[in-house]
């Protein structure tokens, strides 16, 4: 699909429609010339004109309308259009695929249940209005959970942007259990953040007393940032000549602000990213090849409806595999509770179907397919996972 | 039955033999081909955009053809009233020029319309262009803003569609994309609807004047829908006569053509509206009204060239399909994983699980891909994790491993390396 053709072929059919169009307009002018000039004719005359005079202009007027036909005019002019604009659609048609609505399949898809989707997606990227909006335009019952979660979050992270970390620190402290069992390092990384501002802007007072009340108890755990920081006293006021001048730098706000939103959104039981966008983005990639398998199966619709399991991979970026999935090299069934995944001594791994199988529900010694040594099934033992 | 090489777990840990050259060059291979797979996958994206460019140029016919009509019903007017002039037996001097100042008149109120009207049409073909441009402007570099857009887009159509007018044009107007969503279209369908609504066809009748070719091509009988539940209003209200008068003016032209249902809804005459008779009380039913919606609905979309259903819900469902496994429904599925949400898996219940071909293995620990850059090792329980996960674990615990699921400690040394392919 090349989008240069489709753009010039687009610009021609713009360009020959303007063209079109003022065609009409000089029809139009034309009609209104010729009842000017007769008008003028019949005003021209001052005396009284006699009544053959007057019917005479008003049938030349006439017969000089039905001569020049605008009504032909027009109706050949908007055969062309008809003839310039249906190339165009058919090009579109060609290029892209006309009907995406193929693969849809007919089941019960609740629009509450979207509708809830929505409102909680729009939450989630702080557009609190317009979640609002939508629950009251679709008579929705409100996702208020949610909602003040992120609120909350959004909160911080407003404070954040403008330097202002106190509803962060106040979080942090709260929370401070649950991100130490995380292993997050957030606590110290907000501290840093706030001494280096005042090393950049305070006083060495300032600096000294924000170190004794706030760093001090994190001196134990981290070591060496504490000695880094401390050093950075000195330096108060020159922020540029000291050593350490790599946590002066700004983007340590954007990660600091990235690993908030994480460890919030972890503690809430939320995922990091929408799950709609998620969703979204997998069936982007996805539609392709279910378009393409619907076509295949256009004349089977009741099985297309009625299937169980999609016949063909859907190839995805690795960014949506969230499950470990085994897919046995010999039977290429999924790995499941009733059929695990097995190690066998040689470290090649096949279902325990397959292991049954070949070793003749464990009777016999059979060849690995991969390598050639021997196997019973009794040295496999199961994989989790 | 084919199965794919793979290195000999028991063989001597060679560092470079032709197959670990032949795997470093196949690596850089596939990393070479993920950015012309994406270009690709890019594309195929982009074709999926028909709606996105039919939409404004059906809308620019639709201007045009609207142009035209004035101009012609106009013009048409004109001439036949210089007919008449010319052709009345008596006229004075005044009323000739009075009938003809007046004509020119009306045509220079025509030109002011042309004129207006094909200023809507270069604004529409810009609209058209403005389209095209954004697809090319989609590229590597500023893929997710450029997916963002889209999901913006996918959610404004479906507001549109679901007649939340005020969101969608919320969500329009501060993320800046109103050229690229179809607002104006669905304001023109929401008359129609609000008056169905209401139950009125007037504006119904007159969408289905505007686009009659078009109509009849398609084979609609959407107007004659409209006709018969004007009919049984009348009916209703025991309007009998002119009922009659109604169904031998409009309903009779339908008769060739759908004769069976004519005759049905003509059966009304005889009734009550609160008749107890199942066949024709269905017909008496205010469900009717939202039946011609819906028709009208479909009607809409098709002449516009778009799909039935939302595109959200079309993506969501292929994403839903693409995403679902029988693991995604256990407790413990990941909270990054869409099918962790209770609404999410309600809405997949009835779709069809992925399939996958090849195996799959994500690592509990840090959720990344056990591949042969990062192969899964064995503890002796059976669990399974990454060499990286493990290695991380080991360097921090004096080569002690301990499994986060069972609690097991074992050495790194005691782990093996499974080969899955």
């Amino acid at each position: 699909m090349e989008l240069n053709t489709i753009k010039d072929a687009f610009d021609h059919v713009a360009k020959r429609q303007k063209l079109s169009s003022s065609k009409s307009q000089e029809v139009v002018d034309q009609v209104g010339h010729e009842i000017d000039q007769a008008l003028a004719k019949i005003e021209a005359t001052n005396d009284p004109l006699s009544p053959v005079n007057l019917k005479s202009i008003l049938t030349e007027l006439k017969l000089k309308l039905n001569t020049i036909g605008p009504l032909q005019q027009l109706e050949g002019l908007q055969k062309e259009r008809n003839i310039n604009l249906s190339k165009y659609p058919k090009l579109l048609e060609k290029s892209f695929n006309s009907d995406i609505s193929k693969a849809y399949r007919n089941v019960d898809f609740d629009f509450h249940i979207v509708n809830q989707i929505v409102a909680s997606h729009f939450y989630r990227q702080g557009l609190f209005d317009l979640g609002d909006c939508l629950i009251n335009e679709a008579g929705e019952s409100e996702a208020t959970a949610i909602r003040s979660h992120f609120l909350e979050m959004y909160q911080i992270l407003d404070a954040l942007k403008v330097k202002n970390l106190a509803p962060a620190l106040n979080w942090i402290s709260t929370n401070c259990e649950k991100l130490k069992q995380n292993s997050s390092t957030l606590e110290l990384k907000l501290h840093r953040l706030q001494f280096v501002e005042i090393i950049q802007k305070g006083t060495k007072a300032d600096a000294l007393s924000y170190a004794r009340t706030y760093l001090a108890p994190l001196a134990s755990l981290h070591v060496n940032e504490f000695q880094k920081l401390m050093v950075c006293i000195i330096w108060v006021g020159k922020p540029d000549s000291c050593p350490h001048a790599e946590l002066m730098a700004p983007t340590h706000w954007q990660e600091f602000t990235e690993e908030l939103t994480q460890q919030f959104c972890c503690l809430a039981g939320q995922s990091y990213q929408s799950p709609l966008s998620v969703a979204i983005a997998a069936g982007v990639e996805g539609l392709p090849t279910l378009l393409k398998l619907a076509n295949v199966m256009a004349a089977k619709r009741q099985e297309w409806q009625a299937m169980k399991q999609l016949p063909v991979p859907v190839d995805l970026g690795k960014e949506f595999q969230f499950h470990s999935v085994f897919v046995c090299p010999v039977s290429r069934d999924q790995g499941s509770e009733e059929n695990p995944p097995m190690l066998m001594p040689c470290l090649h791994v096949l279902c325990n179907q397959s292991i049954m199988k070949l070793s003749k529900n464990s009777s016999r010694t059979f060849k690995c397919p991969y390598c050639p040594e021997e196997v019973s099934a009794a040295q496999c033992r199961q994989l989790y996972f | 039955m084919e199965i794919d090489p793979i290195p000999n777990g028991t063989g001597s840990t060679a560092t470079s033999t032709p197959e670990t050259v032949a795997t470093t060059v196949a690596s850089i291979a596939a990393s070479n081909t993920t950015a012309s797979s994406k270009l690709s996958q890019l594309t195929e994206s982009l074709k999926l955009e028909h709606q996105f460019l039919r939409v404004p140029f059906e809308h620019f016919k639709k201007t045009i053809r609207a142009n035209h009509r004035t101009a012609e019903k106009e013009v048409s007017a004109v001439i036949s009233s210089v007919n008449d002039v010319a052709d009345r037996n008596e006229i004075s001097k005044d009323d000739a020029v009075l009938s003809l100042t007046s004509l020119v008149s009306r045509l220079q109120g025509l030109k002011r319309k042309l004129e207006e009207g094909s200023r809507t049409e270069n604004l529409q073909a810009q609209k058209c262009r403005a389209r095209l441009d954004h697809l090319e402007s989609a590229d590597a570099e500023n893929m997710s803003e450029w997916n963002n857009v889209r999901l913006k887009r996918i959610l404004v159509d479906y507001m549109l569609r679901m007649s939340y007018y005020d969101s969608a044009m919320k969500l329009a107007e501060s993320s800046n994309i109103q050229d690229l969503v179809d607002i104006d279209v669905f304001q023109e369908a929401k008359k129609v609807i609000d008056a169905l609504r209401n139950q009125e066809v007037g504006p119904a009748l007159a969408w289905c004047g505007d686009n009659k070719s078009r109509l009849k091509k398609s084979k609609s009988k959407f107007e004659f829908q409209l006709r018969l539940q004007e009919f049984v209003e009348l009916v209703r209200s025991e309007n009998y006569m002119r009922a009659i008068l109604y169904a031998r003016r409009y309903l009779a032209p339908w008769g060739a053509t759908h004769l069976k249902e004519l005759q049905r809804v003509m059966a009304t005459l005889a009734f009550r509206s609160n008749t107890e008779c199942a066949k024709y009380k269905v017909l008496f039913e205010p469900k009717q009204w939202d039946f011609l919606v819906d028709q009208f609905k479909q009607e809409f979309c098709r002449l516009y060239g778009m799909t039935l259903e939302p595109l959200l819900n079309i993506y969501l469902q292929a994403g839903l399909s693409a995403l679902k496994t029988p693991y995604c429904y256990e407790d413990d599925c990941t909270k990054e994983d869409p099918l962790s949400q209770e609404s999410f898996r309600k809405l997949a219940l009835p779709l069809p699980y992925s399939k996958q071909h090849h195996s799959k293995l994500v690592c509990y620990i840090t959720k990344e891909l056990m591949d042969t850059e990062n192969p899964p090792q064995v503890l002796p329980n059976g669990y399974v994790y990454s060499t990286k996960a493990l290695k991380e674990m080991a360097e921090k615990n004096n080569g002690k491993i301990t499994c986060p699921r069972t609690g097991l400690v074992c050495n790194y040394s005691e782990l093996v390396k499974a080969y899955i392919s």
